[in-house]
């Protein structure tokens, strides 16, 4: 197993480029950034009407995938289905990333992200949907990632026995050997993967509480009509489950892709199956979508950000990237594929919901915020606001983020023991 | 009913409470607290929109010129250096009548800003102000969010969501607000709470106009009255209910928590489809 360091194409001049164009796409952002500091955020933000921009919705995004990262990987390693510990390491390998790039995200949307770290404590508000998603999350980010560490303490062990010199060194330190020995805790397989099972479920629990309070942070703002109701809560989870599977099941098929290895049997039969509830479950988003828009067209203020969708600003982004790209076609085209027994076809059905998801994301954070409930001026925002695009800085920005996440990803197939059959 | 009586039920309850409170502790202390409270009110029919309110708010403040308002007599909106602003409105349905509305925080009552700030940099004064404490704000704009007026807007230079204090700084020393001292019209107005509310019902009641704030939002510190009902004038207006409130929070979160039990579920009966490997 710890010939994943050796084996593939890693070595290729193309796995070179890929890695620099990553750190171009990051020094970029890192300028964006820079220049926002020194001059003022108004470069970041691209209108001072639409203040939750892309940097929000990109962090729903991120958040998103992690939670359902850690519901599919945890079929595994919780709910003892074996089939899926194949994927386990891998999935909470990017529930870890994902989260993480999530967090960047919002804190570089924050004024003051240090302030929140400090009187997120010293003064919390529990009447705050914020605050209890920041609390929660934060509970997540340290149970999923005990979760990865007992999943993968084993190999981690036995890659430093078997390598010398400062790679020893640094393996060995990441099994905690030393500190373990001081506290007198003897690790086995056998303890790894009950403890597993146990954070596993305290990260499951505390990811999808966190994850209501997410929705709960739109679902409770009356003031936003588009926002507001038990709807978002709910879809939220549903599609932290799409997500889920669309990165696990893109991942693991572009990683086996690039790398040039066989996908085993096993393995194959399982993407299969994933494929079918992956596309079970577009189709009950594609439900809760049709009754958000048939529901909210009854609601007088709710239509009015309704019909920005159905006929406005923001219909091609709509039909074209939620509708087509996001659902319908990849329903299509994972029925076929699972029936043709095609891996591309999967592939690219979950690359299709990424695309589709990330700026269904952007449309749902700007379009609740065109409408003020009260208008003094008399004048309709469409009017004051003529284009609802992002800035370039702030596409810079987000671009590093998700280049900052590829890099991650690339050099943990690379050093860590993600691979399935090794478990 | 209540009207001819000139006292509300709730007014009348506040007050046996407040009355049995003092006879049985002996003190002055809650009839203070109770008397204190202030409010400011904004007459739209009698604004001239020579908005001094505006530069004073500016001066006291200490809040710098945005690049808008260079341009004199141009429709202005809220900033974060901009807590107040004065704008000819025109009444939809009759586009001949003109009024100008001195717009800023209305000062709710229950406001939904201090729900929903993570880490309590808001809160809402005895006297009546809502204030943001600036040296807390984390910068992340959900008050804006969940504000039915949309009124703290960003500073982005200092990274923060700012807006009208209603100069409580000045209401300590017993001095009126920085806008309502520079207005020469007497379109603004500042007082104690009850006599500034019965003041404004019987002007209202007078010109056949709205009073705004009397109700909406669960009631707010700053009240306008404006020339006609805001429906006739095209203005969308806050519910007249507290926004925002806990119970409702909590409501929505249930149905979460719901749905989260029952996509577990799902994925247990999912999982027993394992059993024969």
């Amino acid at each position: 197993m710890h010939e994943i360091t050796q084996t593939g194409n890693t070595k290729s001049p193309a796995y070179y480029i890929w890695i620099s164009s990553l750190i171009a796409i990051i020094v970029l952002a890192g300028y964006a950034l820079v220049m926002s500091f020194l001059i003022d955020m108004e470069i970041f933000e691209f209108s001072l009407k639409i203040i939750w921009a892309m940097a929000v919705s990109n962090y729903v995004f991120f958040v998103v995938s992690s939670t359902g990262l850690c519901m599919v990987s945890s079929l595994g390693h919780v709910f003892g289905m074996k089939r899926y510990e194949l994927i386990g390491k891998r999935g909470v390998f990017l529930a870890i990333i994902t989260i993480i790039f999530g967090m960047t995200s919002i804190g570089l949307h924050l004024g003051h992200p240090e302030r929140a770290m400090i009187y997120n404590v010293l003064t919390p508000n529990i009447r705050s949907a914020i605050w209890w998603m920041g609390t929660l999350y934060t509970f997540y980010i340290v149970f999923i990632m005990i979760e990865f560490w007992f999943l993968t303490r084993a190999e981690l062990a036995e890659i430093a026995s078997n390598s010398t010199g400062i790679k020893q060194k640094v393996y060995n330190l990441l099994t905690l050997e030393k500190l373990l020995e001081k506290v007198g805790f003897i690790p086995s397989v056998e303890k790894d993967h009950k403890l597993a099972q146990i954070v596993g479920a305290l990260a499951l629990i505390s990811g999808l509480s966190a994850h209501n309070t997410l929705g709960g942070v739109f679902g409770q703002t009356e003031a936003r009509a588009y926002w507001y109701g038990a709807y978002y809560p709910a879809y939220f989870l549903l599609s932290a489950g799409f997500c889920g599977y669309a990165w696990v099941v893109g991942a693991t098929i572009i990683t086996y892709k690039i790398k040039g290895e066989e996908i085993s049997r096993k393995l194959r039969d399982l993407i299969f199956e994933m494929a079918k509830i992956f596309a079970l479950l577009l189709s009950v988003g594609l439900l809760f979508t049709t009754y958000k828009l048939t529901s909210g067209l009854f609601d007088p203020v709710k239509a009015k950000s309704i019909m920005l969708l159905i006929k406005g600003p923001f219909s091609f982004p709509f039909y074209l990237f939620e509708v087509a790209i996001g659902t319908v076609l990849p329903i299509f085209i994972l029925l076929y594929s699972t029936r043709k027994e095609n891996i591309a076809g999967v592939l690219t059905a979950s690359i299709m919901v990424l695309v589709g998801v990330f700026v269904m994301r952007y449309d749902f954070v700007v379009v609740a915020q065109v409408y003020p409930l009260f208008n003094p001026m008399g004048k309709d925002a469409l009017e004051i606001i003529p284009s609802f695009f992002p800035t370039l800085m702030e596409i810079f920005v987000i671009a590093g983020i998700i280049a900052g996440c590829l890099l991650v990803y690339t050099l943990g197939v690379k050093y860590l023991p993600l691979k399935e059959e090794s478990h | 009913m209540t009207k001819n009586k000139g006292i509300t039920r709730r007014q009348f309850l506040g007050g046996l409470a407040v009355t049995s409170a003092s006879l049985t502790l002996g003190s002055t202390g809650l009839v203070e607290a109770e008397t204190k409270r202030y409010a400011k009110l904004h007459d739209s029919t009698k604004c001239i929109g020579c908005k001094r309110c505006m530069s004073a708010c500016k001066r006291w403040n200490k809040l710098k010129i945005d690049r808008a308002e260079e341009l004199t007599d141009r429709e202005t909106d809220l900033t974060g250096n901009t807590w107040v602003v004065v704008n000819l409105t025109r009444d939809v349905n009759n586009r001949e009548v003109l009024y100008y509305l001195h717009w800023a925080c209305q000062h709710c009552g229950e406001p939904a800003c201090r729900g929903a700030c993570p880490v309590k940099a808001i809160s809402k004064l005895p006297e009546g102000p809502v204030v943001i404490d600036e040296k807390k704000c984390i910068g992340c704009r959900y008050c804006y969010q969940s504000c039915p007026y949309k009124i703290p807007r960003f500073d982005l230079e200092k990274r923060i969501t700012r807006k009208c204090t209603m100069c409580f700084n000045r209401i300590e020393s017993h001095i009126d607000p920085a806008c309502v001292a520079a207005c020469p019209v007497i379109a603004l107005e500042f007082g104690l709470k009850d006599e500034i509310l019965k003041k404004a019902r019987e002007r209202t009641e007078a010109i056949g106009g709205y009073l705004l704030g009397e109700y909406e939002a669960g009631g707010t510190d700053f009240l306008t009255i404006l020339p006609a009902k805001p429906e006739e004038l095209g203005l969308v207006i806050a519910p007249k209910k507290v926004v925002n409130e806990d119970l409702d929070k909590i409501r929505i979160s249930g149905y979460g928590f719901l749905t989260a039990a029952v996509i577990t579920g799902l994925m247990y009966i999912y999982s027993r489809t394992d059993k024969g490997e």
